[in-house]
């Protein structure tokens, strides 16, 4: 294979479904299956036990939906930090191109959902009903009392499984603790319920039942990611130059003697290839780069006293024996543009001041006279405590000697997230009011937490 | 290209459902469903945040899945198959 550009999809689509065999991937040994073990550890238990820890007397990991708030550790954001979760979501998307362009689909191999769950639905496939050839068996063993207690505790468990995958993953919505203790008491109300089940629906539809199915006819990714690849992009690829021609022999057999290449045509790549194709096609955009069939084939080279690497981690250009270049431009500006969003995102999270102040004048008078020869402005004010906790702020204004505000009188008490609306009235002595005068209201807390913001506005005299 | 049962309904379900996620993020970090019950029509009163969520989320799917099954009639009954003429045009 010269080239690394996977081949098209196929042009009919009409033997989709129907026609897909079901896939028995083979149980393999190696670096990459250990690493993708590790992988499925870290990741699940990171999802299952997040949710359980507390930070400063409430969940850690909470997107608080219910109370339009999220909880991420010590931050609190609102609706209002929407600018936050947009950059996350940019920086997530630059960096999938990053680690595309780079290795190929490390994000299918290692990290995404539906490789993640499979695995785990498969260990449980394998540990209830055995091994690749064991499971064949059974499928096509007629239906019996050992078919069936090995059938029916692998679906036990993985309705189980997902169920729980369901209510973890609602428990980041709403607070996971008093979810638990409702469904304990079947007290789940509808929504959650109905969330709980369409979560767990979804996992038992995906890893235990469509798997490869959704790598293959139901992902945007795998069909987009080719237009990030190129000739330096790291993938698994068949060395066909030294592979070919294929064909069995005899252990110990020198290959080039019998003009055979380095294949023997065991089939172990196919058979440990969880979405079932042969990497020795090419690569092929059902290829979720997880490594099996590495694992596979080293293994085979190993058994047969040849070099490791017939499968292997490699590039086009290396393939054709052209220099790789790992630095790119294209590489280049994808890392420019993460380090550009990430600062963006530490540098406004850093300056956040959890409150908004916005000054809005009163639109029907400029002025109003009023009794003792003072000249009043009225304005409303919108203020959002962006805090996870109440707060007593004071308003003050400069900018102009002599103006002293009339309303609010007092401190004003702020509860964390609401929108708050009050009108204001600022006042000053006619003689030193003519005209327009910019000037600053400032709203800070008085409980020594040093929050404040600033806003400009006018006040405004009549005309000298 | 005639109808193909499961693939057909996959094509409107599942990226009407990817559509729906998206909308509904954005609709609602913008709107809160609350809003609905205390300044929308009467059949919204009494509406809880969670069941606006996910009314929110059902009726984006709806739409987006119209419009999938819209697509994918339209491809299905077309005489020529558009893939099969853009192929034979540009291709090699
Ligand atoms: S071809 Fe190899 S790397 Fe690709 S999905 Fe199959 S086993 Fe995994
Ligand atoms: S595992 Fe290696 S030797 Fe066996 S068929 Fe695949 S490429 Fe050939």
């Amino acid at each position: 294979m010269a080239s690394v550009t996977p081949l098209p999809p196929p042009a009919s689509p009409a033997p989709f479904y129907a026609a897909a065999a079901k896939v028995y991937p083979r149980e393999i040994d190696g670096r990459f299956s250990r690493l993708r073990k590790l992988a499925v550890v870290l990741l699940l238990g990171l999802f299952y036990g997040l949710a359980w820890l507390d930070w400063n007397g409430h969940q850690g990991l909470l997107f608080d939906l219910p109370a339009r708030k999220f909880h991420i550790f010590g931050l609190t954001l609102w609706p209002q930090d929407f600018l936050y979760l947009t950059l996350l979501l940019i920086v997530a998307a630059l960096s999938l191109f990053f680690f595309t362009a780079l290795a190929g689909r490390l994000w299918c191999g290692y990290a995404c959902p539906q490789t993640v769950w499979t695995e785990l639905f498969v260990w449980i496939e394998q540990w209830t009903e055995g091994s690749r050839s064991q499971r064949m068996k059974l499928d096509r063993a007629p239906w019996s009392a050992a078919k069936l207690l090995r059938k029916g505790t692998k679906q036990l468990l993985w309705v189980a499984l997902a169920l729980f995958t369901g209510f973890t993953f609602v428990g980041y919505f709403t607070p996971i603790r008093s979810l638990g203790s409702q469904l304990l008491s079947l007290s789940l109300g509808p929504w959650q319920s109905f969330w709980v089940l369409l979560y767990s629906l979804a996992t038992y539809g995906n890893a235990g039942f469509l798997r490869e199915q959704v790598c293959k006819y139901m992902c945007p990714y795998a069909r987009f990611q080719s237009a990030m690849f190129d000739e330096d992009t790291l993938v698994i690829s068949y060395d066909g130059k030294r592979g070919e021609p294929r064909g069995a022999r005899r252990r110990g057999t020198e290959p080039r003697s019998l003009g055979l290449g380095d294949c023997i045509d065991c089939t172990m790549c196919v058979q440990a290839c969880p979405t079932g194709i042969d990497i020795r096609a090419g690569l092929q955009y059902e290829c979720i780069a997880c490594g099996a069939c590495i694992d596979a084939c080293d293994e085979v080279m190993d058994k047969m006293g040849s070099a490791r690497g017939l499968i292997r981690y490699t590039t086009g250009h290396a393939l054709q024996g052209a220099r790789t270049r790992l630095l790119r431009p294209r590489l280049l500006v994808y890392a420019l543009l993460i380090g550009g969003a990430v600062g963006v995102l530490t540098f406004s999270l850093l300056t956040r001041t959890p409150l908004i102040l916005d000054v809005l004048r009163d639109r029907n008078a400029l002025y109003r006279e009023v009794h003792g020869g003072l000249i009043e402005n009225a304005y409303t004010l919108k203020m959002i405590n962006l805090d996870d906790r109440p707060h007593r702020y004071r308003l003050t204004v400069s900018g102009m000697p002599g103006l002293g505000i009339v309303v609010p009188a007092g401190d004003i008490l702020l509860p964390p997230g609401s929108v708050n609306s009050i009108p204001a009235r600022l006042a000053a002595a006619a003689e030193a009011a003519g005209g327009v005068h910019h000037i600053v209201l400032t709203l800070a807390t008085v409980d020594g937490s040093g929050i404040a913001v600033h806003e400009n506005t006018r006040f405004i005299g009549p005309s000298p | 290209m005639p109808f193909v049962r499961g693939l057909d309904l996959a094509l409107v379900l599942w990226p009407s459902f990817l559509a729906a996620c998206g909308a509904s993020l954005l609709f609602f970090a913008a709107v809160d469903p609350a809003l609905l019950r205390d300044a929308g029509p009467r059949v919204f009163a009494g509406l809880e945040r969670e069941a606006g969520y996910a009314l929110g989320f059902l009726f984006f799917w709806a739409v987006a899945a119209v419009a999938s099954a819209l697509s994918v009639y339209l491809i299905r009954t077309a005489r020529t198959p558009p893939a099969a003429t853009h192929a034979a045009s540009d291709e090699r």
